[in-house]
């Protein structure tokens, strides 16, 4: 059982710090070949995880659910009103889906999404976190200025738009709905999906473009 | 805790990299460690105490350490803690007792079978009532325990509203702690002004899950 002790992990973080090599690789190495030996892990299931988000989980189940409700009102509806259930409803549950929300873009809103605190991400359903998700760079800023913060990754918004920014430190996920790119009338529930980027579910890009 | 994880808002970390190639891993101990993480959990080290054991990464540590290097430490750090391996096993990167137990190997379909049950829910039935409605205004606590906590510094006295009202959660105070306790939680909404002053845009928002402990 643990501690529950704060100093004491304090402590056995300086020792590993002092002990163990400093390459990462090697790091993660001494632990997935301590756990295996124990009998408390089994490479052949670690290399199923990362077979899977690699291939199977990643974002473009996030545009699935997206593309799926610009063309279904129903859906829509239900994606807003229990995003969990819908993300179930489309075989995505799993790691970070038993509380999601959708929150939808609209001519006057604008959402984000950050967790300050650590790193929360919606796995199952957007798949592996960028890199930038977890910096204290954007864990910082996008809080407190959210629109120079998209500015870097190129999006302007204008004054009449209000930015929302969700802190997702709890257990609730949250998927952002980017708006259905003009000039898309007509087109299948397959290509629309490929429009819908990582960035645009998580706020960082506003408007999806049509013409690859 | 008041610890270098409670990074919002805070400045000086620069401008964020937004070239980053859009592969999910950027190095193969990434993915491995990303799968380590996910396995059943030790009976006993929680979420809300990993997430704590995290946080109590020394400062210098956490900042200069990349992200799933982090995470290989504090797995590392709740196991020895807990007595289930040594500092001497990683270091040596042997277990002094071999075990006998090989965990089976599932195939491609197994996994995604599991995989679709992960995903846990933390709201528990409480027979209190909740305390708030949406639309009421909230005041936060000025100071929360010095231990694991989920209301960031920027967000402590501070005036918001309820938005919406997500019945009861564990609270991740109790759980850091090893105690199983479920509160009342809430979405509120805060204006960006009421954070963070004049200077920022009068119609933005920031709204976080926050549980009653952590209102006045």
């Amino acid at each position: 059982m643990p501690s529950f002790d704060a100093n004491k992990v304090a402590q056995i973080h300086q020792h590993l710090h002092s002990h163990l090599p400093s390459d990462s690789a090697l790091r993660v190495k001494a632990l997935e070949t301590v756990l295996v030996q124990k009998g408390l892990a089994n490479s052949e299931n670690i290399d199923r995880w990362v077979e899977a988000y690699a291939n199977d989980v990643g974002p473009m189940r996030g545009a699935q659910m997206v593309a799926r409700s610009w063309l279904d009102a129903d859906f829509r509806h239900r994606l807003l009103d229990d995003a969990a259930k819908a993300a179930d409803e489309m075989g995505f549950s799993g790691p970070a889906s038993g509380h999601l929300k959708a929150v939808e873009n609209t001519d006057v809103q604008h959402n984000v999404v950050v967790c300050t605190l650590c790193s929360c991400y919606p796995f199952s359903i957007l798949g592996m976190a960028p890199n930038w998700y977890k910096t204290a760079a954007y864990r910082s800023r996008v809080v407190r200025e959210p629109r120079a913060v998209l500015d870097e990754f190129g999006v302007q918004i204008s004054t009449d738009v209000a930015v929302h920014v969700w802190d997702s430190t709890a257990e609730l996920r949250y998927l952002v709905i980017p708006q259905r790119p003009k000039g898309t009338d007509g087109m299948s529930v397959d290509a629309l999906v490929k429009l819908v980027t990582r960035n645009s579910m998580i706020g960082t890009q506003r408007e999806l473009s049509v013409g690859a | 805790m008041d610890g270098i994880h409670d990074l919002g808002g805070k400045l000086g970390y620069g401008p964020v990299d937004v070239d980053e190639p859009e592969e999910p891993f950027h190095a193969d101990y990434e993915g491995r460690m990303w799968a380590i993480s996910r396995r059943a959990r030790v009976e006993g080290i929680n979420i809300d105490w990993w997430r704590h054991t995290r946080e109590n990464i020394p400062a210098d540590d956490y900042l200069d350490r990349s992200y799933f290097d982090s995470w290989a430490q504090t797995e590392m750090a709740t196991l020895i803690d807990a007595g289930v391996c040594t500092l001497d096993e990683f270091v040596a990167m042997r277990a002094d007792v071999l075990s006998d137990v090989k965990l089976a190997a599932l195939t491609k379909e197994q996994f995604l079978h599991e995989h679709a049950r992960k995903n846990t829910r933390f709201d528990r039935v409480v027979s209190k009532a909740p305390k708030y409605a949406i639309g009421d205004r909230v005041v936060t606590i000025e100071t929360p325990s010095i231990g694991h906590t989920r209301l960031p510094a920027y967000a402590r006295d501070k005036f918001g509203k309820v938005t919406a009202h997500h019945g009861a959660h564990l609270l991740p105070d109790a759980g850091a702690a090893g105690r199983e306790e479920a509160q009342h939680m809430y979405t509120v909404v805060f204006t960006a002004q009421a954070l963070w002053g004049p200077q920022a845009a009068k119609n933005d928002t920031v709204s976080l899950e926050l549980w009653e402990d952590y209102f006045v």
